[in-house]
């Protein structure tokens, strides 16, 4: 088996419920599952919420762990462990996932835009790249890839110039910044003009899909990135992370949860479905999750009002392609979800699994500009990395 | 000193009078003296005036100057015109708005993960730190006072020294106290924290930070080992932080000032940075040219970098942060170096690596030069607007051509443009907002040259 070229993560910033995702609960009582249901899907191993029809019917194509469990409740920490395998503390802010595999890939990647590429936003709470460095940081689109043009600020010339007005632009900056020297200005300058001059711009118009495509996905923020997400596998990105705000539902829970698993359903479906078809998604892996899940049991009282509080001893994630099997489910929550019935994983499992498919040795040395002695990921737990749904 | 304060930080009368003479270099002097290195400097490989200003108010107070402040230093006949200005930028607001933005990196002043002082405590922390550069307290005051201070994090901004590390174990610690005053992480001073305890409030993420009575050595007695047996090192680290702010790492073909004097000037200034600063921006290493003379470039900091662009084309910036909560939106005048909060960024500050101040070490601020970067500069939609805008102002629009190429380079370089210069501006025929644009993605204005 290839290792897979790229990762797509999409992020459910908030912490979404697992309850009405990928582990409902459909005899645990209103209390709990608020009177909703499941669905049977494409898997006679897998049921998931009745919200979630189009994920349903492509339920082969991914899998779903349902015994992630960590012990952070609060955003920053346990998006820090869901992110970097490791517990925050200690004098070091280590890279994220998303910096550390995009920068061991780098070698086999020959595009012009960095490795690593975030639609839209930057998670914001602390630094993806941690110790690496700014070299490897990730491009961050900004934009709204809903708009009529997907515009990411610094790839294409703005203004609508011309390209032969962009080139004289930079003919009169070389007259008038000539300089002998060739360091690192330089060379960075010629990145940035390959960017510019070379095909890359394209990946971010979206323009160029169909408009059947386009709604295929869905005109959301989800919808577009996932599209746009696509795309940039097809260029060759080793990792992008789309990072889809508003899952932090304390209150107004189910009102908020409706709307975005409609978007999230179609978005996701779409993009796995999109994958396949085009062949992409053996070499691609693709995984969902927020930083945890939400509290089982329903908070009704004031100032709550039928949300849920944040849950990490039991939430779900999902995995697909890029060497993982599709239709199966690994662990199992209790009656409730509010905790792990079998099998837990943690995070540093789940992230050191998406490094083996993607052909790096989590147990492997970690490069790094200060010299530190530290490997990829700290070791897996007891339980182990996910060989059950390795192909 | 009142007369040079005067002198450069302006009234209005002579200033209009400064500006009706253009703003190009006085009576083609920089072209006369130009040698093979271009407009920067002399044929000694010594940097010119225009650079030297532009040097120093980056330097000191972390800003390009003005148009008018620019000219009038390079027309200043006053032989002692350097060191009066190295006089007036200190004694200024500035100086202490941007160096003490460097003491809060190192002093790790940041409301969330991982350092969590959390906003009550980071505003009033700023502020003593501020005060501290402020009034050039000595070094050895100011760190007896963060090492022995107890109290609420949120009342005495003293405490938070002790409350601002990512790890709060002894060892730890040892290693916080040891990087800020003896510029080595070590956790060998461990024991002399083993008795540091912190105590929730009913307030929220309010705590007390407190030495539990007992046995033992405590950070009192560490503090006074620095003044004791480790006095050296604790005197070298603030001299080999100004080194390496204004100088960058050591570079071949660049003789930097002698630490070991400066270690001197320090100790006798009674710990002080002014009288260090000063003694490092009046040597003979700080008026070299960048060209030939070794003089070492630094990319202009993250901060100082987004107050430039906002000083010279104004326009909108966008400060939405979303940590800490609730989220933090800050007016578009705000000046970046002044932010107090290292959780309070924005892309741009990313972009450019600002530091994270999660551990303190002067490395996590990254001046290094990334193609996305200058694909930002190059081509950012809403700064190429805010460049349109400016240069549609009237007082660039009423210009004469040369006279607007004088004033564009002015605005951007702090200089003139040479004969030549202005011939290439002239020619290629672009429009303001166009060369506006090459002067903004020239080497010369992102470095510190």
């Amino acid at each position: 088996m290839k290792p897979a070229k790229s990762v797509i993560e999409i992020w459910l910033w908030g912490g979404p419920c697992q309850l009405e995702t990928f582990d409902p609960k459909p005899d645990a009582g209103v209390d709990y599952n608020n009177g909703l249901g499941a669905i049977p899907t494409a898997s006679k191993d897998m049921e998931i919420h009745e919200w979630l029809p189009k994920l349903a019917a492509c339920a082969d194509l991914f899998s779903v762990v349902r015994s992630m469990t960590h012990p952070h409740f609060g955003h920053e920490t346990a998006t820090y462990l869901m992110q970097t395998g490791r517990n925050p503390g200690g004098g070091e802010t280590y890279p994220a996932i998303g910096a550390m595999l995009s920068m061991m890939k780098a070698d086999q990647y020959h595009g012009d835009l960095p490795p690593f590429v975030i639609l839209t936003q930057a998670k914001g709470r602390f630094s993806e790249v941690g110790f690496l460095g700014e070299k490897w940081a990730p491009l961050v689109t900004g934009g709204n890839p809903l708009a009529p043009r997907f515009i990411v600020d610094g790839i294409v010339p703005p203004g609508g110039l011309t390209h032969e007005q962009v080139d004289a632009r930079f003919a009169a900056l070389a007259r008038i910044d000539g300089s002998a020297a060739h360091d690192e200005f330089d060379e960075a300058g010629e990145a940035a003009r390959k960017v510019i001059s070379g095909s890359a711009a394209k990946t971010f118009d979206l323009t160029l899909e169909p408009a059947k495509v386009r709604d295929r996905y869905g005109r959301t923020l989800i919808g577009q990135s996932c599209l746009a997400a696509r795309r940039l596998v097809e260029y060759g990105v080793p990792y992008i992370t789309i990072n889809v705000p508003g899952w932090d539902s304390h209150k107004r829970h189910f009102e908020t949860m409706k709307r975005k698993t409609a978007d999230m359903d179609q978005a996701v479906s779409a993009l796995l479905e999109d994958l396949k078809e085009k062949k992409l998604l053996d070499t691609t892996v693709v995984w969902m999750s927020g930083e945890f899940g939400r509290k089982p049991k329903i908070d009704r009282e004031a100032p709550w009002n039928g949300g849920r509080n944040h849950w990490c001893r039991c939430f779900s994630a999902l995995l697909a392609g890029g060497g993982f099997r599709g239709g199966c489910v690994v662990g199992k929550s209790n009656a409730t979800t509010d905790g792990v019935a079998e099998r837990p994983v943690s995070p540093v499992d789940f992230l050191g699994s998406i490094c083996e498919m993607c052909g790096v040795d989590p147990d492997g040395p970690l490069p790094n500009p200060k010299g530190l002695k530290m490997s990829v990921l700290p070791k897996a737990s007891e339980a182990g990395r996910l060989r059950e749904i390795y192909a | 000193m009142k007369v040079s304060r005067r002198l450069f930080l302006g009234d209005a009368a002579a200033l209009a009078a400064l500006m009706a003479g253009g703003c190009a270099a006085p009576n083609g002097a920089a072209d006369a003296a130009h040698g093979k290195a271009g407009p920067l400097e002399d044929a000694d490989g010594m940097a010119t005036d225009a650079v030297m200003a532009r040097r120093m108010y980056l330097d000191i107070c972390g800003r390009i100057p003005t148009v008018e402040e620019s000219i009038r230093y390079e027309q200043s006949k006053d032989p002692a015109k350097r060191e009066h200005l190295i006089d007036a930028l200190l004694a200024s607001r500035g100086f202490a708005d941007y160096w003490s933005m460097r003491y809060c990196d190192i002093l790790r002043v940041k409301s969330e993960f991982p350092i969590n002082l959390w906003p009550n405590a980071v505003y009033v922390y700023h502020r003593r730190i501020r005060d501290f550069v402020k009034t050039d307290e000595p070094w050895s005051h100011f760190a007896t006072a963060l090492l022995c201070t107890e109290g609420s994090n949120f009342r005495v901004p003293e405490a938070n020294f002790l409350r601002a590390s990512a790890k709060r174990t002894p060892e730890g610690l040892s290693e916080v106290a040891s990087l800020t005053f003896l510029g080595r992480a070590t956790d060998e001073y461990a024991d002399y924290f083993r008795r540091v305890s912190y105590k929730g409030t009913r307030e929220w993420k309010e705590e007390i930070v407190w030495v539990e009575p007992g046995e033992g050595p405590s950070p009192a007695d560490f503090a006074a080992l620095l003044g004791g047996r480790l006095e050296d090192d604790f005197a070298a680290t603030p001299v080999r932080r100004v080194l390496h702010w204004i100088f960058g790492e050591p570079k071949e073909g660049f003789v930097r000032p002698d630490e070991k004097a400066l270690v001197k000037t320090f100790r006798d200034g009674g710990y002080r940075l002014k009288p260090l600063l000063r003694a490092v921006l009046l040597s003979d290493a700080y008026a070299r040219g960048s060209v030939t003379g070794g003089f070492p470039r630094r990319r202009l900091d993250a901060e100082v970098l987004d107050d430039a662009l906002y000083d010279i084309a104004g326009g909108l910036r966008d400060y939405q942060s979303i940590a800490p909560e609730p989220f933090t939106f800050l007016p578009p005048e705000r000046r970046s170096i002044l932010i107090e909060d290292g959780s309070i960024a924005n892309a741009f500050l990313l972009l450019f690596g600002r530091p994270a101040r999660d551990s303190g070490e002067m490395s996590e601020r990254d001046n290094a030069v990334t193609a996305k970067q200058r694909l930002y500069l190059f081509n950012s939609g809403k700064l190429y607007e805010r460049l349109a805008r400016m240069t549609q102002r009237p007082e660039v629009q009423r210009k004469k051509p040369a006279e607007r190429v004088n004033y564009l380079y002015r605005r951007f370089l702090s200089r003139g443009p040479s004969a030549d210069e202005r011939k290439t501006a002239l020619s290629a025929n672009l429009a303001p907002k166009d060369l506006a644009w090459c002067l903004l993605n020239t080497r010369e204005f992102l470095y510190r040259c």
